[in-house]
């Protein structure tokens, strides 16, 4: 017997399949993104860290003191963790985890104000600066946050948790009339 | 109803994040040494008024154990410092 | 008629009438009242009934330190009980009850108290009931709390929605008066990220009420520039409703902000109130201060009001407390409100000064009566006059209300609440707020500052220090010039002498002069113990009014100062929240997440009922059509699998990837069985001790490379497992060279069970998985036949042979889908975890029922894994104690009733034939029971003493809370194929 496996997204059941009407304030979950822990061996963190700053169009979400989550958009698990294994080679540990994490995106002008509450860091522009991420509680469920532009932010969450993450998000966001969909990449 | 701990790794971050193991001033004894040293170790444990040391994991953010000083009666914290850090000081 | 509309003046938009309802009656008021102001422009004196006596009180102040007019506002499950009428702001449709009275406000039953009061003094809770002690709780209890009482709790489930949120700022001003807008301008220009909060709806605090101009501009005029400025300053937040309520650790503060209680319909999306966690860098307590009552005779009757109060309802409200009103004073701020009323038109009867010297000028044609005392009151539910004595004369001048001031008390409550004490002032003759260091500084009125001028410069100078503390260059004020201004300097009076009447100190708490006196010979002396023998200070207002006459009180009695005898403990919160503020969104769905396996479509599907299991929903069966109960169900899985084959979903395991070239050891050290030589391509089962000896957890941990290992935990200790690793290997032994991280949700696992498991996964795997090929406790990367790499385990937990597959998570359904379809002819079935749990008792496989942290390897029958070889584990040292190797531990067996129809049940109790039931003969329990279906009858895990030597045994097994008992036969703890030719089939 051959079976072509297909992949189920966790939240295939809360969105609808393409993308619907945004509102200003929008939450947006890509799919198919390549997602890998990355471990620096002992002592290679710095080498570790300065190599994933060069790898163009891997982004590096910052973990722990020699941990990060490297994302792909265009590659394939298997091609992103191809990739790092060659660029880290003898200096860190690579695990795919793109099954594992689940990524919401959260934009528009009133992102902090609804991040604000289930997020205590302060996320003013001069506290958690674009690029800046780590991981953090919102509401109850650790995710890994990071700010991608001035009114955008990233969060990264455990599967099992994505749906409880979502209805939060969602009623996070119902004071602004927040709309959900998956994102067009596909 | 909130303190903030100073993650070295993460930042300013409330208490929430973070959960207790207590006193970080134990050192694992050697498997060699005496029951009294091992019954201090697991058992026996000070509730001091005052300074403290303490294990805390920042188990929703890093997820390093950190070592907290801080006043056990004003719950005002002196410093936050890497456990593995402070583990290599102390000759473990 | 008594108090009125004013024809003209006020805050009070007189455009915009609002029709509001109190207790069932029809009135108006107008946008920008409060309830108690439109009470009172209605003439509506009477508001509530005292606690403990019944009296008729009216409303005394116009602020949150209100003692008597608590309200019910609203119906249904959206009221809300005990809120103050004097902080409620008026929206159409509002629907206003009285509380404590039956049947009505006016006629009330409960006041017969009143007639009993010689019976109901100080600590008559303690002294009259005392006997017998259960009437205490069936009798006297209930009826005390029926007659005594505030507003009732709604039982109904509160229909709407709350929010908690987190804010954070470089300096919080608390209260938005002159000291506060004054201190937020000066920050805000300067840069500051900055929070002004005020508990009002409508910012502008005193000035609000104010009379007098500053730098030749009206109070209301500054008030809105400084308004206008902030809100066009992009660093500054405004927060009218929203009440400070605590001071916390590292400078956060705990606010509550009303965001939709002033409306009749809230809108669904926005909610009714919101918590806030202000982390502030600096904050600037200008919360103002509070004008004391006076303790007199009769002080409590509707019309006797705080002379600032009157003030502000005439000037902000537009309403006049009165139509003749006297003024009872010791200081300046009597005559501030004797001139602001008169200028109103409303008559000042007379001005009974306490003080022999006063300097402070009556309105025109006012009688000032200094040195003089007021000794009782007229009147019933309304005033109708004040009774005076001067030099021992007495003389009773008509008046509908009374305005008493007493001096001025700083609010300094939040400076406080973490434990440093307030600190007595001789020259201002209260308390102030002690020096708490830079996070939070108290200026204007809260620092004892009572001019205007005084608070506009403090909230000026110290937002312009905190500025430049925090690195901001703050640009100087000119000094505002106050026109008009009045010292208000006071004479503190703690009790009016000669009373002819209860003279109160705590409204809200019926508490008289003389319940402080009898408190204080009884040898409650002390202020807290003052406060809970009489109730002085307590329920709702915390004694903001009653707290520091209380003290002065207990000091006069004594001859000593207020200085040693201190305050009460000032706690949050500053004023009541609600429990729905305090939850937040935190009930129902959003209380605890939900953790949902990837397999849980996969489950649905096939008909799970689903169970909670920690955070987890797993499915416990899976009903099929015709089965009636789970044991139906769980029957036909257990027999399925022992028979056929099954599908179990075990993605909850907590599953870690190890790395590393130290990894190896660091799993031999944390194991008390040896690691190191786990052969690449092996499976091996592991137990985990604490470091006291007794077993932590238990799981499977492959080598699937030399330098990376999977360890799966269980599903309730997999959070716990890493955390402990992880202090393992940063505390204990950082120096090894080992990194890992949890992999749980990026694999489904599933196990797959039963004599023709290898049939169905032969079908589905590329790879050879024969015995030979793929033996018991095999491990490793297999290919799915269409190219989806998985991992492929041999291990069993059921005792059938079995496996356990790991895909990529997105892909589970689809697999457990195609492991349904390939093994439908073999006649598999899903299983869920009663029947798991069926299995593995059957099999003698231990779960946390058996490892509840009181036992040890050896009693679950592990005592052979435990390496006597490895130099050091965690749990190794203690593990070899006194006690914990003693030859008559309880023992893990089995046991099987005598009669096979008779049930055992977990945490059953063991004794011997014959021996009484007691614990005292106790010789062991129940772990773990159920039907097995494969044998027929019940059978269970049980820990024993000696156990191991007593196979055959009879024992009594002894249930008492189920009232049963029956006769069982202690065997092996392995019911199942105990020569394991299954598992290695």
């Amino acid at each position: 017997m051959t079976t072509t496996y297909i992949s189920r997204h966790p939240l295939e059941d809360r969105l609808p399949l393409e993308p619907g009407i945004r509102a200003v304030d929008h939450l947006e979950v890509p799919r198919g993104k390549a997602i890998a822990t990355v471990m620096a061996m002992d002592g290679e963190e710095a080498a570790v860290a300065a190599g994933l700053a060069a790898s163009g169009d891997v982004s590096v979400r910052f973990v722990a003191p020699g941990e990060w989550l490297a994302i792909s958009q265009s590659d394939t698990p298997e091609v992103l963790h191809r990739n790092l294994s060659l660029l880290l080679a003898e200096a860190a540990y690579i695990f795919d985890q793109s099954d594992g994490r689940v990524v919401f995106r959260l934009s528009g002008p009133n992102v902090r104000r609804i991040l604000a509450k289930g997020v205590g860091i302060d996320l003013h522009a001069s506290a958690f600066e674009i690029g800046t991420s780590s991981n953090v509680l919102c509401g109850h469920i650790s995710v890994n946050l990071a700010r991608s532009g001035e009114n955008e932010f990233e969060l990264i969450v455990m599967r099992s948790f994505a749906e409880s993450l979502f209805d939060d998000l969602r009623a996070m966001g119902r004071e602004f009339d927040l709309s959900a969909d998956f994102a067009a990449e596909g | 109803m909130a303190s903030l701990i100073h993650c070295p790794h993460c930042g300013v971050r409330p208490k929430e994040e973070f959960s207790i193991r207590g006193d970080a001033s134990l050192v694992r004894p050697d498997p060699e040494a005496s029951d009294e040293a091992w019954h201090e170790y697991v058992h026996i444990r000070a509730n001091p008024r005052g300074r403290y040391l303490e294990h805390w994991q920042h188990v929703a953010g890093c997820r390093r154990w950190l070592v907290v000083e801080r006043d056990t009666f004003t719950h005002q914290v002196f410093s936050v410092t890497d456990g593995a850090a402070a583990a290599r000081g102390t000759s473990r | 008629m008594t108090a009125h509309r004013l024809a003209s003046g006020g805050l009070v938009d007189r455009g915009a009438s609002l029709d509001f309802k109190f207790d069932g009656r029809a009135m108006k008021g107008f946008a920008g009242d409060t309830l108690a102001s439109a009470l009172l422009a209605n003439d509506q004196l009477l508001v509530g009934r005292s606690f403990k006596y019944h009296r008729p009180r009216g409303i005394v102040t116009a602020g949150p330190s209100e003692p008597n007019a608590l309200v019910t506002i609203g119906r249904g499950a959206s009221s809300d009980p005990n809120t103050k009428a004097t902080v409620a702001e008026l929206y159409s449709g509002l629907d206003a009850r009285s509380q404590n009275r039956f049947p009505s406000l006016k006629y009330d039953i409960g006041a017969v108290n009143g007639l009993l009061s010689p019976f109901l003094g100080a600590g008559f809770y303690y002294k009259t009931f005392m006997w017998p002690a259960a009437f205490w709780e069936k009798v006297y209890e209930p009826i005390i709390r029926k007659a005594a009482g505030l507003g009732r709790a709604v039982l109904e489930r509160d229909s709407e929605s709350y929010e908690k949120c987190w804010a954070h700022c470089d300096l919080l001003v608390i209260g938005a008066g002159p000291t506060g807008l004054m201190a937020a301008l000066v920050a805000g220009r300067a840069g500051l990220r900055v929070i002004l909060a005020d508990e009002d709806f409508r910012p502008g605090g005193s000035l609000l009420a104010e009379t007098m101009s500053i730098n030749g501009v009206s109070a209301q005029a500054l008030t809105e520039t400084s308004l206008a400025e902030l809100r066009s300053l992009p660093n500054v937040t405004i927060m009218p409703r929203t009440t400070i309520f605590g001071w916390y650790d590292d400078n956060v503060f705990g606010a509550v902000e009303r965001v939709q209680k002033h409306v009749a319909m809230p809108q669904a999306k926005i909610p009714v109130e919101r918590l806030w966690r202000i982390a502030a860098k600096r904050a600037l307590l200008a919360s103002g201060a509070e004008e004391r009552p006076l303790v007199f005779g009769g002080n409590d009757k509707p019309g006797v009001m705080m002379a600032g109060a009157m003030r502000t309802y005439a000037n902000r409200f537009g309403v006049g407390a009165g139509k003749s009103v006297a003024i009872f004073t010791n200081g300046g701020a009597g005559y501030r409100a004797a001139a602001d009323l008169a200028a109103h038109g409303m008559e000042i009867a007379v001005i009974i000064d306490s003080r022999s010297d006063a300097a402070d000028v009556a309105p025109d044609g006012v009688r000032v009566i200094p040195s003089a005392s007021v000794i009782n009151t007229k009147g019933r539910q309304r005033i109708s006059g004040v009774v005076v004595e001067r030099s021992g004369f007495e003389e009773t001048i008509a008046c509908d209300a009374i305005g008493m001031s007493g001096g001025w008390n700083p609010i300094i409550h939040l400076a406080c609440q973490r434990g440093a004490k307030a600190v007595w002032s001789p020259e201002l003759q209260t308390f102030l707020a002690p020096d708490v260091g830079s996070g939070l500084i108290v200026a204007g009125a809260a620092a004892g500052h009572y001019t205007l001028a005084g608070c506009l410069k403090d909230g000026t100078d110290k937002a312009a220090a905190i500025a430049a503390d925090l690195g901001f260059s703050a640009v100087a004020e000119a000094q505002p010039v106050v026109d008009g201004e009045i010292a208000p300097s006071f004479t503190a009076l703690w009790y009016s002498p000669g009373a002819k009447a209860k003279a109160f100190v705590d409204f809200q708490n019926d508490v008289h002069v003389k319940d402080i006196g009898l408190a204080l010979r009884e040898g409650f002396g002390h202020v807290e113990h003052a406060k809970r023998y009489t109730t002085n200070g307590m329920a709702t207002d915390q004694g903001k009014l009653s707290g520091i006459n209380a003290t002065g009180l207990l000091a006069g009695m004594q001859g000593i100062s207020p200085a040693s005898v201190g305050t009460t403990t000032f706690r949050p919160f500053y004023t009541p929240v609600t429990f729905g503020a305090l939850a937040g969104t935190s009930r129902d769905e959003h209380a605890a997440p939900v953790r949902k396996s990837p397999l849980y479509g996969w489950a649905q599907k096939n008909g799970a009922v689903f169970v909670d299991s920690g955070l987890w929903y797993r499915p416990a069966w899976f009903a099929r059509d015709g089965e009636k109960t789970w044991r139906e169900s769980t029957d036909r899985e257990v027999l399925s699998v022992r028979q056929n084959v099954g599908l179990c979903d075990v993605s909850t395991l907590g599953k870690i990837e190890i790395f590393g070239p130290d990894a190896a050891e660091f799993l031999n050290r944390l194991y008390c069985n040896p690691f190191l030589k786990l052969p690449v391509g092996k499976a091996r089962y592991g137990l985990m001790l604490r470091e006291d000896g007794m077993v932590y957890d238990d799981g499977t941990t492959s080598r699937l490379s030399p330098e990376h290992f999977f360890m799966t935990t269980t599903t309730a200790l997999a959070g716990g497992v890493m955390s402990h690793m992880e202090y393992c290997a940063q505390v204990h032994w950082p120096d090894l060279k080992v990194r890992f991280c949890s992999s749980t949700d990026q694999w489904a696992q599933m196990a797959i069970a039963g004599p023709k498991a290898r049939l169905v996964m032969q079908a589905l795997v590329e790879d050879d998985i024969s015995d030979a090929a793929f033996p018991l406790l095999a491990a490793g990367v297999v290919t799915l036949k269409g190219g989806l790499n998985a991992r492929l385990f041999r291990i069993s937990f059921s005792g059938e042979l079995a496996y356990e597959l790991a895909v990529p998570a997105g892909a589970g359904e689809a697999v457990a889908d195609a492991i349904m379809q390939e093994g439908r002819a073999h006649g598999i079935c899903a299983y869920g975890l009663e029947a798991l749990n069926v299995l593995r008792i059957e099999k003698g496989h231990v779960t946390h029922a058996e490892f509840d942290g009181r036992v040890t390897p050896d009693d679950a029958g592990f005592g052979r894994m435990v390496s006597a070889l490895k130099p050091d584990f965690i749990g190794k040292r203690l593990s070899t104690r006194f006690g914990l190797t003693a030859a008559d531990r309880m023992q893990m067996v089995g046991l099987k009733p005598v009669e096979p129809d008779k049930h055992i049940r977990a945490g059953a109790h063991l004794l011997r034939e014959g021996a009484k039931p007691s614990t005292l003969n106790d010789q062991g329990y129940v772990s773990s029971a159920c039907f097995s279906p494969t044998l027929g009858h019940d059978i269970a895990l049980a820990f024993l003493k000696s156990g191991r030597e007593r196979y055959g045994e009879r024992i009594v097994v002894w249930d008492k809370l189920a009232g049963a008992e029956a006769v069982a036969e202690v065997c092996t703890p392995v019911f199942v194929d105990p020569g394991n030719a299954k598992l290695n089939a």
